[in-house]
């Protein structure tokens, strides 16, 4: 009886065109509106690396001084460098890296080609490992260089191809800014969504831009590299010159630990308070103990970045979805409403309730089936438009299987939720009343 | 009048009702709601920056890989490169642009001996014209002039200038009791080295990069410094229309054959501002698009409803009709009956919509919804009922009360 149904469905689709064109055109537009703002929504707070999320750790130290102190106030994002120097010789956690970023022209090899302008990271050799980015040509560099300041270069893909062309540049010298580097490795294809790494930048914030290439944290120091993207000083200026600035409590350098589970949370933020009280001591650190350890999603959402935008607007979205569902209802009731004849012609030869209530709640969802093709292109559509926004938008506007497979679902479950009260208001037709006023 | 027997005949027939009533009543909720940020949002993004004629403004950043060894003559080159350049009316550099969105933040001070700073606010520097090129409008003291102009080797000197020009905004904020700015002296900071700043004029307005939403938007102060950098930011004001022409202009001059310089940025201040607000209008795009789908989709709603009525009651309605009922009479009663549904959703609505509201209040940290946009979309919500409503009706109205003798 199901595909017998189910051909009744389709067929009834043509009888008042207009009425099922309403209803189709309602739900799927509900649909769209609701799961192309619900994507981005989705694409913005996923988990950008499921497996370890939760054994990754930023930690936060309070060094401003105690003009306007304020006790219990959130410290800010960022370290100095000398707690990014303790904090990576503390041995805490299974690895420890420091990033932060900058702003250089490459000079390419060949003098016909005009420097590019970069944006890349200053970090540790631990890095690459702690974020599993993958690796086309070569290698990370190693912990030796770390130490050693030595003049090394990891390129991102695209930045490698546009030096190099696609061939693989490990070996190779190219310089950046006035010193020369060699090439040890080239990214995979590696776009984080959000960039969780490095959310504070200054070059396209959590979903937008990417770094062009990765040198060694001590080299970028010993270069006298300054930071693009936020430097906060508290009262007292530090001194002049690039030693000075790397000396004084400016926070500008963002740190992850990796712990070897989800328990070393509590190991890593005992350690920290531990370590900020005996800064206190020694007179480094001005404020009483204020520290945070947060893992990937945690700092995820303390940096808010899901927009708040996008959420009033997936909020609106499902709201517009329950006022089309409503009216779809009220559509659906009209229709078979208009058919009680029928329903009372088919009790009177024998159909149980039951059977009633199948055929219509399948013509329902057939309803919702026909909506869910046409949600699911005006849900494109939708995505489309919002992708148009910006750079950052194109990046999370975009339909995976989850969310695909989604839409579907909320289609066909819309329609069966607005199926079924005029179903059970179909089956509640009395046969004899029917047949007696034909 | 004919209320009573509408609501008995509502009251035995209520699911189509009670449907139109809680579409009409969530329809109000969301659209009040929308309206209000779509207000909100065309407000915020239509403050005035303090340029005057912002569609003859743009500015370019160039910069060298190493810093050059003759850093302000090459600036000043430039800027004589720029300003002979037709089209150009006045050329200034500046660390930052309005509505910039990425530029110095610094913490004012009356007396260092405060530990609370008097105003967070925008810290521009110049060695040119600004005032002028921007189309600043001075309303007291006197502009910047060369002879203000410190050279500084930024990060290897903390000298930061030592006069200043403040936007009135600032003024008001540092000298509540409406006293006179000029004159009077400032600090960056209240280190023991803080920089001093004497006042000598204040600007009716000029935003801050970060345009931020309350009064600290217009914090902005102004000093003379010639920076020392391997990069410089020029702001260019055009002859009217000629803003993209001027533009490519400039851009190959600044890069001609033997230069070292790189673009690194350049931008129209119609696209700075385009950017600055872009979350914005697209919000504002989205929430009209829902509104207007929403309405139609409601309006359909009644029309179905509606006309699915007049069909159940064709019968009934050539029977008053034959008993002598006008034509109006038959339309009132549609239109009277609509009111009655439309009026309780609006109720409901009314409820919703602050409910709403309490939640993005709390949740999303918006503002609170003023009583006059439910009072606006109430009525809209009135109108398109009736509107909505008047095509089933007047069918109704038409039909014969012939057919009160047929028998099906």
């Amino acid at each position: 009886m199901f595909r017998y149904y189910l051909q009744l469905g389709f067929r009834s689709l043509r009888r008042n065109p207009v009425l099922t064109l309403l209803m189709v055109i309602t739900l799927s537009v509900g649909v769209a509106a609701s799961m192309s703002t619900y994507t981005v929504l989705h694409m913005m707070s996923g988990d950008p690396i499921p497996n370890k999320s939760d054994r990754l750790f930023v930690p936060q130290i309070d060094t401003g001084n105690m003009i306007g102190y304020t006790a219990g106030e959130e410290p800010d994002d960022q370290l100095s460098y000398p707690d990014t120097q303790r904090l990576l010789a503390s041995g805490q956690g299974v690895r420890r890296t420091a990033i932060f970023g900058i702003n250089s022209a490459i000079t390419p090899e060949r003098a016909d080609m005009a420097p590019l302008l970069t944006d890349g990271g200053a970090t540790t050799s631990d890095f690459f490992a702690m974020f599993e980015v993958p690796f086309r040509y070569g290698n990370p560099w190693h912990a030796e260089d770390d130490a050693r300041n030595s003049d090394v270069i990891v390129l991102s893909r695209a930045t490698s191809e546009k030096l190099f062309g696609d061939v693989d540049p490990v070996g190779r010298e190219l310089k950046l800014g006035d010193a020369s580097y060699r090439v040890v490795g080239v990214l995979g294809e590696w776009e984080p969504l959000p960039r969780y790494y490095r959310i504070i930048n200054g070059n396209g914030g959590a979903f937008a831009g990417s770094d062009d290439f990765f040198i060694p944290f001590s080299a970028a120091v010993r270069h006298e590299k300054r930071n693009s993207g936020n430097n906060n000083c508290s009262g007292d200026a530090p001194a002049a010159g690039y030693a000075g600035w790397i000396a004084s409590d400016c926070t500008w350098i963002q740190f992850w630990f990796e712990g070897a589970s989800a328990d070393d949370q509590f190991v890593i933020k005992a350690w920290l308070d531990n370590y900020a009280a005996e800064q206190l001591r020694l007179g480094w650190l001005k404020r009483p103990v204020n520290t945070r350890l947060r893992n990937t999603m945690q700092w995820l959402k303390h940096l808010e970045v899901v927009g708040r935008d996008s959420r009033i607007q997936a909020w609106l979205a499902f709201g517009f979805l329950l006022v089309c569902l409503v009216n779809t209802v009220g559509l659906l009731l009209a229709k078979f409403s208009a058919r009680a004849g029928e329903v009372g012609v088919r009790r009177a030869l024998g159909a149980t309730r039951r059977e009633i209530f199948h055929q219509y709640l399948i013509e329902a969802s057939v309803v919702g089936l026909v909506g869910a093709a046409l949600g699911l292109a005006l849900s494109f559509a939708g995505l489309w438009l919002i992708s148009k926004q910006s750079g950052a938008m194109a990046a999370v506007a975009r339909m995976d299987w989850t969310m695909l497979l989604a839409t579907v679902l909320l289609s066909v479950l819309a329609s069966l939720i607005a199926g079924f009260l005029p179903t059970w208001r179909a089956c509640q037709v009395r046969p004899a009343l029917q047949l007696k006023s034909q | 009048m004919e209320i009573r027997p509408i609501v008995s005949a509502l009251l035995r027939n209520k699911t189509g009702a009670l449907l139109i009533a809680a579409q009409i009543a969530l329809t109000l909720a969301i659209v009040s709601n929308a309206a209000y940020i779509i207000r909100d949002r065309v407000a915020v993004s239509s403050r005035p920056s303090g340029i005057d004629d912002e569609s003859r403004i743009f500015n370019i950043t160039v910069g060298s890989i190493d810093k050059p060894d003759d850093a302000i003559a090459q600036q000043k080159r430039e800027e004589q490169l720029l300003a002979a350049l037709p089209g150009v009316e006045s050329v200034a550099s500046s660390n930052q642009v309005p509505l910039g969105q990425s530029g110095w933040n610094m913490s004012l001070f009356l007396d260092k001996a405060q530990t609370e700073s008097s105003a967070h606010m925008a810290f521009y520097f110049t060695p040119g014209p600004l005032v002028k090129t921007l189309g600043l409008k001075l309303i007291e003291g006197r502009d910047l002039i060369e002879a203000d102009v410190d050279e500084i080797d930024m990060g290897n000197d903390n000298r930061l200038g030592h006069v200043a020009v403040i936007s009135q905004a600032l003024a008001r904020k540092l000298f509540p009791g409406g006293e006179s700015a000029t004159g009077e002296h400032v600090f960056v900071g209240n280190a023991a080295d803080a920089p001093e700043y004497e006042i000598v004029g204040v600007v009716e307005r000029l935003q801050s990069p970060w345009s931020q939403h309350g009064d600290d938007g217009e914090y902005s102060l102004i000093t003379a410094i010639r920076p020392i950098e391997s990069y410089a930011n020029y702001i260019v004001r055009t002859a009217p229309g000629q803003v993209d022409r001027v533009m490519r202009d400039a851009e190959a001059a600044l890069t001609r054959p033997g230069s070292d310089r790189q673009v690194i940025d350049k931008q129209t201040m119609t696209e700075t501002r385009e950017q600055r607000y872009r979350a914005d209008s697209a919000m504002v795009w989205m929430l009209v698009t829902v509104t207007v789908l929403l309405l139609l989709v409601t309006a359909s709603g009644i029309v179905g409803m509606a006309t699915l009525w007049v069909n159940q009651r064709r019968k009934q309605i050539g029977v008053r009709r034959a008993l002598g009922a006008r034509r109006f009479d038959i339309l009132r009663y549609f239109l009277t009956e609509n009111l009655l549904i439309s009026s309780a959703g609006i109720a409901l609505g009314c409820v919703l919509a602050l409910a709403l509201n309490q939640l993005l209040v709390s949740r999303m940290e918006l503002a609170r919804l003023p009583l006059g946009y439910l009072g606006g979309g109430s009525l809209a919500l009135w109108l398109l009922g009736v509107v909505a409503v008047y095509g089933p009706a007047w069918r109704a109205a038409v039909i014969s009360p012939a057919i009160a003798t047929r028998s099906a």
